[in-house]
Order: structure tokens, then sequence, then C-alpha cells
């Protein structure tokens, strides 16, 4: 009886195998086991990096030991109590497991620290006071603390009841003076340098060919360099005046331990009380820091403020990078799949192409830094730009050399992708063309390559989507960590290919693992690796709707 | 290139609706011939009811003409025939026509029998004839069977004894001029006999374009208002050139 | 067999034994003189070898000026090879071996001087499957003379509108010229390749099966069309279906395993073969 039942039992378990059921359930747990992946990331790195601007609340907490913290929760942990008595502090007998909170502290010039962490059974109360307020400043971090006062120059401003009709007023206007130097700065006196240093170029190179004294160029040139140094000097005095006006205003606040501090306004860039502000405010203030991520320049090591060098870095090099690499991609695959006779030779080459997709990154970097930055960059220094040396032009990573390395990485790509487009073409089209009297180059030109340009289009965007993830090779032939100027400016020629540029991806490592603040960067480094994929995923986009209308044109024929 | 020798169609169902209208139309060629069997009889012998018969019956010749015509016609339609086929279902086409033609005159014939109503008057009117029907006769036979055996040569031999049919119509012709001159009572049965003189000298003339049927049927060369020696040169060289 | 007007015999030839070929030729019947017209193209002693096999055989033939000349056999018998030999579209094929030698206006057109493209100007090419290209209806037809190099408006224009009129296509597509032209049904779309191809007014115009991917409609309206094209142009056409070769074309050639067999008025061969193989083909009890 029971034998029997057992073979019945084995003849379940083999029709089931047999039934090939396994496998739809093999494959397509699979998928859902990928799918559930990517899905999870994605969703991790949006939950994390988008709630990075929301305003929280501030608490004021109050220690069993009298001591009071003003911060925002930042985290919390549950510990053994032995651990956190290890630390040295004291916990009550009996108690296992003790909770700990992470909280943003901030005041780093006052306590020497962004965070603290403070045991759950110390906390005797936790408040919210509205009074509370939050400073973003341009050095040393979040200030949290209580307005004291207001001062004017020298003079206390009285402000009655509520300071912050005040405050606000002259936050606006140092915004405003604050927007001007950024102007003078950057803008204006950036042109006088840039100008400068090309005046300083010319003369080394009159030097270099040894012209004469009398030379009536350097007359020339010392007549521009008079005016861009009154020029220089007019700025110069008219940012004295700003800086000293801006430095006009002064908020005095009392931190958490009742240290009274002074805190400039010149230094500050938001002030904001979390606890009194209602959902609309809290909305604002998040578009508001959103928008400033995005468009804004990084300060403090690069762990605030925003990222739009490197939004912008990335773009422009990806862009160049697709310049570079679909002329050659696609002109080397129609010589493979149209005039390259096939035999072994194409064989072997194509199959070399398609190893080459397998090289790791990081070898093109060191390719990219040995042959363009220095073989490559390095004589076009000598022979186009003597009077630059030894300071490098294109003979340092930059720009150029990064877009020419990467579009060295996915040329096998682009390869690839176009001849299979090629091959896809019907030969009746061909023939349809050559019967016309239209000889072999006429027919490619005018009617095969344009019906192959959906496929070129899948390529790029293979391209584009190896390209914009990649780090390893642009740290060694042009991404730095903090660019002192974009690649694409109001100064002749606009577009500097030599010049050094910030990348997204970078970024990331760098503010993630580089930064001297690791705690306080981490939210950040989720908002770079979102907005990283957004603009990935929106590149890629682009080049897919482009893509589907060139298809949608030629398709008939291919069907 | 006779057609017999060919190899099958792809289509053996071709095959069965071809080989259909030829046993049809030999089978029509049998009936003709035997309606002209009974008028030459009926002549022969004054039996009035073999003229009878062939008087009552002709329907059944003018039915077989219509359907081996729809045949025809359903062939062309659905098979397009080409060549050897398309001149196979031309020719039946055109001797189904002929035979008709043949039918009606043997009828005709039948009916001018009756008509005398005498033995004795056709008896002395009609003798001259006999020869003549048997000939005409042996000459139809003659032209089924070449037909049949799609032999363009023996349609040619056929085809020439037309000739000797309208020598020797001439000479009844002459003959029974002769008896009503001799006596004008005679005219109205001597000139039935005439007509019947005419209805067998026209069936001569149906036979031999029986074998001008078959002659391009079997050659592919239209023979029809050529002298016979033309085509009987014509059909040598073409041997003479397959050899 | 004399009485047909193109009937005169080719005198036996010696020294070739092989096959079906050398039969046909004893018995004249590969290569036959259309002596009513002109000649246009004439075909002498050409073989053709994909690789090693041997694909025409001997092939002798003269295509008459201004009529139409159909090809016909079974499958794989050359009938297309033969006609692509006409503009050289088998110089696309790696490994094919051609010689003998094709004439056009007494030129050899497989001789070494010969400007291919300029060739295929004068003999335009229609194929089995419609191929526009993947532009507007208007940019199809103008293909041939941009590659000439016409560039003028009103020249293109003109030459246009009298192409597609010329492949009765005109009425059909005046207020859609510039819409793509895959959106045209498969008859309008083999009718804009023909009008394409008589755009560039060739001389000869060689039509491979260029109704066998339509139906019987559009089938018909190509029918009527070559009719009307024979006026201005030589055409050459390949077809499968002999009904069709029979309506339209005025000689016919039968191949058979790369052999002409026969060649001769469309009538004749159709009624009267002189072949024995040609008879079998035509009436259906090839195979």
């Amino acid at each position: 009886m029971a034998v029997s039942a057992k073979s019945e039992h084995d003849r379940g378990t083999g029709a089931w195998l047999r039934s090939g059921l396994p496998w739809i359930w093999l494959t397509a747990g699979t998928v859902s086991v990928s799918l559930v992946m990517v899905v999870g990331l994605l969703a991790l790195i949006m939950l994390r990096g988008m709630g990075h601007f929301w305003p929280q609340d501030v608490a004021e907490l109050t220690l069993d030991s009298g001591e009071q913290v003003i911060g925002e929760f930042a985290d919390h942990e549950t510990v053994t109590a032995a651990r956190v008595r290890a630390l040295g502090i004291e916990v009550p007998e009996g108690q296992e497991f003790v909770e700990r909170y992470l909280v943003k502290t901030g005041n780093r010039d006052v306590t020497g620290t962004d965070f603290r962490w403070v045991t759950g059974v110390h906390l005797a109360e936790t408040r919210y006071p509205e009074a509370v307020f939050v400073a973003e400043r341009e050095e040393w971090g979040n200030f949290y603390g209580f307005v004291e006062g207001l001062r004017e120059g020298d003079q206390a401003v009285a402000t009655g009841g509520d300071p912050w009709p005040e405050i606000r007023a002259r936050m606006a206007r140092t915004e405003e003076l604050r927007q001007r130097i950024r102007d003078i700065e950057k803008d204006e006196m950036g042109a006088v340098n840039y100008q400068l240093e090309q005046l300083r170029l010319r003369t080394r190179a009159l030097e270099l060919e040894e012209a004469a004294a009398g030379d009536p160029r350097r007359a020339a040139i010392a007549t521009e360099r008079a005016a861009l140094d009154a020029r220089y000097e007019a700025l110069a005095a008219e940012l004295a005046t700003l800086y000293e006006s801006i430095g006009r205003d002064t908020l005095i606040a009392r931190t958490s331990s009742g240290e009274v501090r002074e805190l400039p306004f010149a230094g500050l860039v938001r002030l904001f009380q979390p606890n009194a502000m209602g959902i609309g405010d809290k909305l604002l203030h998040y578009l508001a820091k959103a928008t400033e991520f995005v468009s804004d320049e990084p300060r403090e090591a690069n762990t605030e403020g925003g990222v739009f060098p490197a939004i912008f870095g990335t773009v422009l090099m990806v862009m160049l990078m697709s310049v570079f690499v679909t002329p050659f991609g696609v002109i080397a695959a129609v010589y493979l799949r149209e005039y390259a006779t096939q035999g072994t030779l194409t064989r072997v080459i194509r199959i070399a192409v398609n190893n080459l997709a397998g090289v790791p990154s990081v070898v093109y970097g060191v390719f990219g830094l040995g042959f363009f930055v220095y073989f490559i960059g390095g004589s076009l220094d000598q022979l186009f730009y003597p009077e630059a040396l030894p300071a490098p032009t294109f003979g340092t990573p930059g720009l150029l050399w990064s877009s020419l390395t990467l579009a060295l990485l996915t040329v096998p790509v682009v390869i690839v992708a176009t001849e299979e487009g090629l091959s896809r073409i019907p030969r009746s089209i061909r023939e349809g063309s050559l019967a016309l009297g239209a000889t072999k180059a006429e027919t490619l030109w005018r009617t095969v390559l344009p019906m192959a340009t959906p496929a070129m289009m899948t390529g790029l965007i293979l391209a584009v989507a190896r390209a914009a993830g990649e780090v390893a090779p642009l740290m060694m032939v042009g991404v730095v960590k903090l660019a002192p100027s974009l690649p694409l400016d109001g100064n002749f020629p606009f577009l500097h290919l030599d010049r050094k540029f910030m990348h997204l991806g970078f970024h990331i490592y760098d503010v993630g693992f580089q930064s001297p603040n690791v705690e306080a960067a981490r939210p950040l480094v989720y908002a770079t690796s979102l907005l990283l994929v957004v603009i990935i995923i929106t590149l890629n986009l682009a080049a897919i709707t482009i893509r589907n209308r060139l298809r949608e044109k030629y398709n008939a024929a291919e069907a | 290139m006779a057609l017999s020798n060919l190899p099958h169609h792809i289509s053996q169902q071709f095959d069965k609706e071809l080989e259909d209208i030829r046993s049809k139309v030999l089978a029509m060629g049998g009936l003709v011939e035997d309606h002209l069997q009974r008028v030459i009889e009926a002549f022969a012998k004054g039996d009035f009811e073999q003229a009878e018969y062939v008087a009552v019956n002709d329907y059944k010749v003018n039915a077989l003409e219509v359907e081996i015509d729809s045949d025809c016609t359903e062939i062309l339609l659905r098979r397009q025939p080409a060549a050897g086929d398309l001149r196979l279902v031309v020719a039946v086409s055109k001797t189904i026509t002929d035979l008709e033609r043949i039918g009606d005159e043997a009828e005709k014939i039948g009916r001018l029998i009756l008509n005398v109503g005498n033995p004795t008057a056709l008896r002395s009117y009609y003798v001259g004839m006999l020869a003549m029907g048997h000939h005409v006769r042996r000459m139809l036979r003659a032209a089924l069977d070449a037909f049949a055996r799609m032999d363009s040569q023996a349609a040619l031999r056929v085809a020439q004894e037309d000739r000797d049919v309208d020598a020797e119509t001439d000479v009844i012709m002459r003959h029974l001029i002769t008896y009503m001159m001799e006596d004008p009572r005679s005219i109205t049965p001597v000139l039935d006999a005439v007509l019947s003189l005419r209805a067998l000298e026209r069936i001569g003339d149906h036979a031999h374009n029986i074998c001008e049927n078959v002659i391009y049927l079997v050659e592919g060369k239209d023979v029809r208002h050529l002298a016979l020696e033309q085509v009987k040169q014509e059909l040598e060289a073409s041997h003479a050139a397959e050899e | 067999m004399t009485a047909s007007p193109e009937g005169a015999e080719q005198p036996a030839q010696s020294g070739l034994t092989h096959g079906i070929g050398a039969q046909a030729l004893r018995e004249g019947g590969s290569r036959a003189r259309v002596e009513a017209h002109e000649t246009c193209l004439e075909v002498r002693k050409l073989n053709l070898y994909y690789g090693a096999k041997r694909a025409l055989n001997d092939i002798d033939l003269l295509i008459p000026t201004k009529q139409v000349t159909a090809f016909i056999g079974p499958s794989g018998c050359g009938k297309s090879t033969l006609l692509r030999c006409f503009n050289r579209m088998n110089d696309l094929i790696d490994d094919v071996r051609i010689n003998g030698e094709v004439l056009l206006d007494g030129h050899n057109i497989y001789d070494r001087a010969i400007n291919v493209a300029q060739l295929r100007r004068r003999i335009g090419m229609v194929f089995q499957k419609p191929n526009p290209f993947p532009k507007s209806v208007y940019e199809n037809v103008a293909y041939g003379l941009r590659i000439q190099g016409v560039k003028s408006r009103r020249v293109l224009d003109k030459a246009v509108e009298r192409a597609l009129r010329g492949a009765a296509l005109w009425e059909e597509v005046k207020d859609r010229v510039h819409d793509n032209a895959l959106g045209l049904s498969g008859g309008q779309q083999q009718r804009l390749v023909i009008a394409r191809a008589i755009a560039i007014e060739p001389e000869v115009l060689l039509l491979d099966e260029p109704a066998s991917a339509l139906d019987p409609i559009s089938t018909l309206k190509i029918e009527e069309l070559i009719y009307e094209l024979k006026r201005d142009y030589t055409i050459v056409i390949v077809t499968h279906n002999m009904q069709q070769a029979a309506r339209v074309s005025d000689y016919t050639a039968f191949m058979y395993m790369g052999d002409l067999i026969e060649f001769g008025e469309t009538r004749t061969l159709f009624t009267t073969p002189r072949r024995k193989q040609t008879e079998d083909y035509i009436t259906g009890r090839y195979g």
C-alpha cells in the first residue's frame, strides 16, 4: 500500500517535471527577481533622494542631566546596553537594549560636530518650539537656535515683538547684494581675467618668436592691458563697496546651550523656522531647495548647494561623445558591411570589435590618459600652444579627451548596431536603386543609410546609456571634484574643450566617500544618484523617440 | 507529335475531361453514322420505318452537340488549355458542329423519303444515289477513325475523297435532270431527290471539314481553303523537319 | 513548320554535344530570327556560371524592338538570370562568371569600357516585389533624375507627372505625391516602381515577374500598362504565369534547365509549339 502510494507520488512529480511547468516558473521567477531588484533600487533612491529637501521639524530635547539639545532626528537604532555602557554612558541595571537617536545638531562652529547620539533612557523631554530657527550658511553647515536680536553695523535694531519681518527684509537685501557680487566676480571680472590671460599668452608668444622691443604688437598689447587693468580696478572698487555693504547686518542668535553667536547676514543662505511652517510653506521650501539643487553651484566641499556644474558637465560630455562616436561607428560599420570583402579578415575584425566592448572601462581611462592626454595633447601643446608652456593646454585631462575616451569605449556598440541595421535593409531596395542607374555610393548615401538611421540611433542609445554612467575612466581623463568654470561660457571660443569638468557620477563618488562629513552628505548622494538616473533616462527617451519616429518612416520597407 | 503519346497532365482530372469530350465526340459520330446508315437503307430498300426513325431521333444528335459544346466551354473556362489541348477543344467544338449538320442532313433525307411515300418511285429516282451514299458513309467513318486515332495522313486521304463525291454528284444530278425533262409530272419527286442528293454531298463536305479539323488538331495547321496538294506538301515538309 | 514567319531554321551546329542545348540548337529551337522587327538586344552564345554550376547554356536570342518578349519556364530554369544579364544585375552576386555577348546597339554590354550605371539608365528594371524607397511618391519617381544631377524643380515636376501618367498612376496619386510611397497599395506600388523606371526614359524595360505578388485586378492593370508601354519601350518580361505571357507578349521564349528551348511568336508558341518540352510545359504536363 505504502509502496504504491510512493510510486504514485513519483509519477506525480515526474509528470510535473515533464509538463514543462518548472521551466516556466524558473524563467518567470528569474525575471521577477531582476524586476524586483531594479524597481527596489529605483524606489530606494527616489525615497531617500527626494526626501532630502523636505524641511524636518526641529526638536528641543531636554536630557535628564539638564542639558538642552536642538536638532533634527536623523536616524535611530537599537543597541545592546553593554555596548552603550562600554562607551561610558550610564544605563539603568536590568535593561538589555537601549534606543539611540542620531540627532543632527548642526552648529559645527560651536560644538565641532554636526551630529550627536542621544540615548533614549536619558531623554527627559522632547518639544518642538516654534521659535527655533534653522540657518543654512555658506560655511560651517546649519545653525540651529533662537533669535536674540539684530544689529546693523554696531547699532542694535529694535524689532519690537516679532523680529522676523525685519530679518526677512534684511535677508532680501543681502541676497540682492550677493547676486550682484556674484555677477561681478563670475562674469565681469572673469571675462577681464580671461582677456588678461590671453594678453599674457600673446606676450609670451611674442617673446618666443623673439620679436623686437619696438614691435607695434607689443604696444597694442600694452594699450589693451592698460584698458583692462583700469576696468579691473573699477570692478574691484565696486566689489569692495559691495562687500562692505553686505557685511552691515548681523543676526544675533542663541544656541541650545545658551551660547550667543553673531551670524553675519553675508554668510547666511537661508533662514527658516520649520516648526512654525505649515504644509504649504514646507512645500515652497522644498521646491526652492530642489531648484537650488539642480541649478546652483556646490558649496562646502560639494556637500551643500547644487550640482548644476555636474549636470552640465555630464550632459555636455555625453553630447560631445555622441558627436564623435556616431560618425566613427557608422563609417566603420559601412566599410565592414558594404565595402569589405566578407572573409576571414572581416570576421576577425568583427570579433575584435565585439570584444572591445568587453574591455574594462578603467583600461580605456589609462589608454586615454597615455594616448590622448600625454601623446596627442602634449604634441598639440608643442605645436599650437607653446606660449602657455610649461602650463599644459591640451596636454592635461579635459573635456575633449574625456569625450574621445568614452567615444572609443562605446564605438563597438555603434558599429554592431549599425551593421545589424545595414544587414536588415532588403536587397530589393539596393537593387531598385542600382537599376535606376545609381552607383553603389549613391545608393548607399541616398537610400541605404537613411533607412539604417533607426539602427544607428539604437546604437547611439546604447552608447549614451553606457557613457553617461561611466566614471572610472573619466577620473583619469578630465573629471574633477570642483571645476572653477563651466566648459561653455561667454568667452570666445565659448566651448572650451581643454577645460576640466564636473560629472554627476564622480560627484556621487566624491560626496559619498571623499567628503569630510559623510553623514551629512548621505542624502545628497541619493539625490544625486536620482538625478543621474533621471538624466540618463531623459537622454535615452529623447533618442528612443527620435528612433521610433524614424522607424515609423522606414518600417514598412523593412517588413 | 501525336497527342496520344504525350505524358499525363499534372492534373489527372484535366486528362479525364479531355478524354471525356473526345469519347463523346466519337459517340456522337457513331450516332450520326447510324442515322446515315438508316436513311441509306431506307431508300435502298424502301424502308419507310427507318426513314421515320431518323426523322424522329435527330434530337438526340442535337442534344449531344449541346452537351459537348458546354463541356468545351467549361474546359476553356476552367483549364485555359494551351497548345495541343487548346487545339483539341477547338477541333472538337468545330467537329461537333459538322456532325450536327450531318445529322440534320440525314434527317432531311429521311423526311424527303417520307414525302415520296411510294417505294417504286423511290427506287427509280434514288437508285443512283445508293453507291454515293455508301461512299459518303465510308468517308464519315474514316474521318471519325482519323479523329479517334489522331491520324493526319488518314485524314488527308479522306479529305481527298470529297472530290470523288463531288464528281459523283454531278453525274447523278444530270441523271435526275433527264428525268425531269422526260416527264414533267416527275418534277416534284425528282426535286426531292435532288435535295437528298445535295444533302449527301453536304455530308461529304462536312466529313471533309472533320478531316481538316483532325489535321489542325494534330499538326496545328489551318488547312481550310487550301488546295489539297498544298496541304499534302506542307504536311510532308513539316514531317521531314521533325525527323 | 516553316509556315510561321520567324521560322527560318538555324543550320545545325557541330561540336556541341552537351545535353538538351545542343539538341535544341540542331533543331533550331534556341535561336530564331525575328525578321518582322528591328533587333534591340542580341544575345550571342551567352553562358553564365554560379561558381562551378552552369546556369545558362549557350543562349542565342534576338529581342525585337518595341515588342513585348516573355520568358517562361519552370522555376530555376534561368529565365530571371538571363533577364538580369541584360542590365548586368548579376554583377552584384559574388561567384558569377559570364561569357558570351549581349549586344545593345551593336555594343557588347559586357565590354570593359561600358559604364554599368549608364547602361542601367538605358535598360530599366522592375522587380518581382514592389520595392519603392521609403520616401514620398514624388521622390521615388524623381530618384533616377536626381541621380543624374537634375535639380530644376520645374523639370522634375514635369518628369514626375509624365512618368506617373505613363504608368497610369497619376489620377490615383496626384493629390498625394508628397505622401510616403509605402502608403500605396501593392498594385499602386508596382506601378510606381514602373513609373520610377520610365522616368529616366530607358530604351528597354526588364520586368521580373512584375505581377506575381499582386491581386488579379492589379495584375490586369499592370498587363494593360505593359500594353501601353510597348509603344515606347522594348519590354522583356519574366513570368511564371503562362496565361499572362500569352496575354501580354508578342514573342515568347521557353527556357528549361538553363537552355533556351524554343523562341517564337507568342500565338504560334502557345498553339503549336515545335518542341515537345514546350508543349509539355505549357499544357501542364511538365514534371
